[in-house]
């Protein structure tokens, strides 16, 4: 299936840019698995859609956008864990929730089973208790889970060490699209309020002041989008991922942190969705190992590679 | 194999014997303007020179496509820039092209490829970012404008055959309606040229001052009072195709940080790790940047202010990493070393960092193209025209 991105966009953004930010959780987990999307990434012989990590990128930044709640990020991890496991693999397609160790258990009480990860062992298990956490991120909900053990082994030794490396890739890249989104939300937000917004007798917006800062914001912003398309392939290696999420975290994160600033008081509020995009890219940033970790790692990697040449 | 492959294997193979390797060990910016001279020759001869010229001229006919191609191939055998010729092929060629009379584009376009080079004189110490306050006057008398004024900025201005320059006629009505278009021939009497020496040792700017210098009526471009538009064809020349192959060197030169941290035995500091993985992320966006603008343009897509967020994004790119070089150089960076003429990412930390804000400050400042970006881009409200006290 060749993915039209300007096309799957037009409808992810349809399917979640109408009902105002932050969707109910369980109408937003029926449209995402009536629109097949839990399918795209699965291949063709095994009753997916064929589609490659692009498409991921383009339902992750619209889930992004909208602060969708949920764990579609859990789900599509989940799902590269279990092709090849057939009936597991079909479940998980037609929206059974499963949740997965690497992304701290997001809506392990809607889940039966847990994707574990660990060295040279991946495992789909049951999951025994779930203990909700407060988090300060309000659209995702983690858990501290235990599990009873007698699962499935998905795989072990160096095959397991290279599924993990594929579901860290697949977190990654959705991680990344999640804050991209959220980020391009929140400065569209911040544009149109510095355009209304009034003091001494004249738009915010006209403030030079103003409209340079968020000019900045814009070029960050446009070139950590056209980084994450350019990484968006199945070819990319797992070290040029972790960097490209901790680059894309970090220019949504100056984007979240200005949207307030920019917002003055109101930004302030809880009333008001700034807080909810700035906690949302802040919990996106810790997940999938914090970004001091990539950026030390594609150094080595920058390294390495220089010496060989 | 696509035609862009054949042509990347032609253009590849073609560089891999005829580039040269030792470019940057020029010892005087009169040795560097001798091999730029020579490697245009080359270039010319092989066809690789004026990639974007039409179809017509030996060369020319390349789809933008293919004119990537070909940059993407010199970025990557750390040939020489084209610094020399650089307002001949693209600024000169687009105004002739664009505007120039028949006559005008039979006398010139064809010395452009045999070596003639020449300089553009628009900027002024009035008139930096605010280019349409240009008051060099140039006066009709019979057949020739009589021009006074002094010119600033211009790039290799001391070593040009002719120039494109932007007068005022008129000083009625608004400012840009009073400006004039005309080519002036460098060795004329009355024209003085200074370089200016920068900070970090080049000369790659000259001023340019104009005494009674006679410009026959005939090296006039469009009408009497239609510079501004001739000089928007000029400045639109070229838009895209540069950034892309700076941003690649740029990304090639993240080597010569690699060497400076195993030579430093930094090669297991987390810290310096990290900023050069953070850096590495940087300069990749910026190149994949550059990729998608000229891919949105071939597709017709490209938006007004699309090309100032590459600018800004690829300039801060270039401080980061001379900064990073120079910070991890330390004290040897501090002894200063010959520099290397034409080479943004010559890995002389102090002279690359001084040299970066270059790409800040030239082309329009970073402070005008955020301007460009909020009004054109975001749609926030253009500044006020008018001024009080």
């Amino acid at each position: 299936v060749s993915l039209d991105r300007d096309e799957l966009q037009d409808s992810a953004r349809k399917a979640f840019g109408e009902d105002g930010l932050v969707p109910d959780a369980a109408q937003s987990w029926a449209r995402l698995v009536e629109m097949g999307w839990f399918m795209m990434t699965v291949p063709e012989d095994l009753g997916g859609l064929g589609m490659g990590p692009e498409a991921v990128g383009v339902i992750h930044t619209e889930l992004g956008r909208a602060l969708v709640p949920g764990s579609a990020i859990a789900q599509m991890v989940a799902i590269e864990a279990l092709a090849g496991h057939g009936d597991w693999l079909e479940r998980a397609m037609a929206g059974e929730p499963v949740t997965v160790s690497l992304c701290h258990a997001l809506d392990a009480d809607r889940a039966g089973y847990s994707v574990q990860v660990a060295p040279g062992r991946v495992t789909l298990e049951p999951i025994a208790t779930a203990t909700q956490r407060d988090t300060w991120d309000q659209t995702r909900r983690l858990f501290d889970i235990t599990t009873s053990g007698d699962g499935i082994v998905l795989a072990e030794g160096a095959e397991a060490d290279a599924l993990a490396d594929r579901l860290r890739a697949v977190l990654l890249i959705a991680l990344a699209a999640d804050s991209l989104g959220a980020a391009d939300a929140i400065l569209a937000m911040t544009i149109e309020y510095l355009k209304v917004r009034r003091q001494f007798d004249r738009p915010l917006a006209l403030f030079q002041a103003l409209k340079h800062r968020v000019a900045d914001l814009k070029v960050a912003l446009t070139a950590a989008e056209a980084l994450f398309w350019s990484c968006c392939t199945p070819a990319a290696r797992l070290v040029d991922l972790g960097a490209l999420k901790a680059h894309a975290t970090s220019a949504a994160l100056r984007v979240a942190e200005e949207a307030i600033q920019l917002h003055g008081g109101i930004g302030l509020t809880a009333e008001h969705p700034c807080h909810l995009f700035l906690k949302r890219i802040l919990l996106n940033r810790a997940l999938g190992d914090d970004s001091d970790y990539w950026e030390e790692a594609a150094g080595r990697a920058l390294l390495d590679a220089s010496s060989r040449a | 194999m696509t035609d862009l492959d054949t042509l990347r294997d032609q253009v590849r193979t073609w560089l891999d014997a005829e580039a040269p390797r030792d470019w940057r060990a020029a010892a005087s910016h009169e040795a560097f303007v001798a091999s730029q001279r020579h490697w245009f020759g080359k270039l010319v001869a092989a066809g690789y020179a004026n990639p974007h010229w039409p179809a017509e001229w030996p060369g020319g006919g390349r789809s933008l496509a293919e004119q990537k191609v070909i940059y993407e191939e010199l970025a990557r055998a750390d040939a020489p820039r084209l610094l020399l010729s650089f307002v001949s092929t693209f600024h000169a060629f687009a105004t002739l092209h664009e505007c120039g009379s028949a006559d005008q584009k039979a006398r010139y376009l064809h010395r452009i490829l045999e070596g003639e080079t020449w300089c553009q004189g628009f900027s002024e110490p009035g008139a930096g970012s605010d280019l349409a306050a240009v008051k060099t006057r140039a006066e009709r008398r019979g057949d020739v404008y009589v021009v006074n004024g002094q010119k600033i900025w211009s790039t290799m201005a001391q070593y040009a055959d002719r120039c494109l320059l932007l007068v005022r006629t008129s000083s009625d009505g608004v400012k840009q309606a009073g400006l004039t278009f005309l080519l002036m021939d460098m060795k004329a009497p009355g024209v003085t040229v200074r370089p200016i020496h920068q900070i970090q040792g080049d000369e790659e700017f000259a001023e340019i001052f104009l005494d009674n210098v006679e410009v026959p009526v005939t090296e006039r471009v469009g009408d009497e009072g239609a510079g501004w538009a001739v000089a928007q064809a000029t400045l639109a020349s070229e838009r895209g195709l540069t950034l892309m192959e700076l941003a690649y060197r740029m990304r090639g030169a993240m080597r010569r940080l690699c060497d400076l941290v195993r030579a430093n035995g930094r090669g297991n500091d987390a810290g310096v790790l990290r900023d050069l993985g953070r850096l590495g992320a940087q300069v990749d966006a910026v190149c994949a940047l550059a990729d998608r603008f000229l891919e949105n343009r071939m597709n017709g897509r490209e938006r007004l202010g699309d090309a100032s967020i590459v600018k800004n994004a690829y300039s801060r790119a270039l401080r980061a990493w001379s900064e990073l070089g120079l910070r991890l150089g330390a004290m040897a960076a501090q002894y200063r070393d010959a520099i290397s003429f034409g080479d943004l990412n010559s890995g002389n930390w102090m002279a690359d960092f001084m040299n970066s804000y270059a790409w800040t400050i030239a082309g329009g400042s970073e402070e005008v193209q955020r301007n460009i970006i909020a009004e054109r881009v975001l749609d926030m409200p253009r500044e006020p025209k008018g001024w009080m006290l």
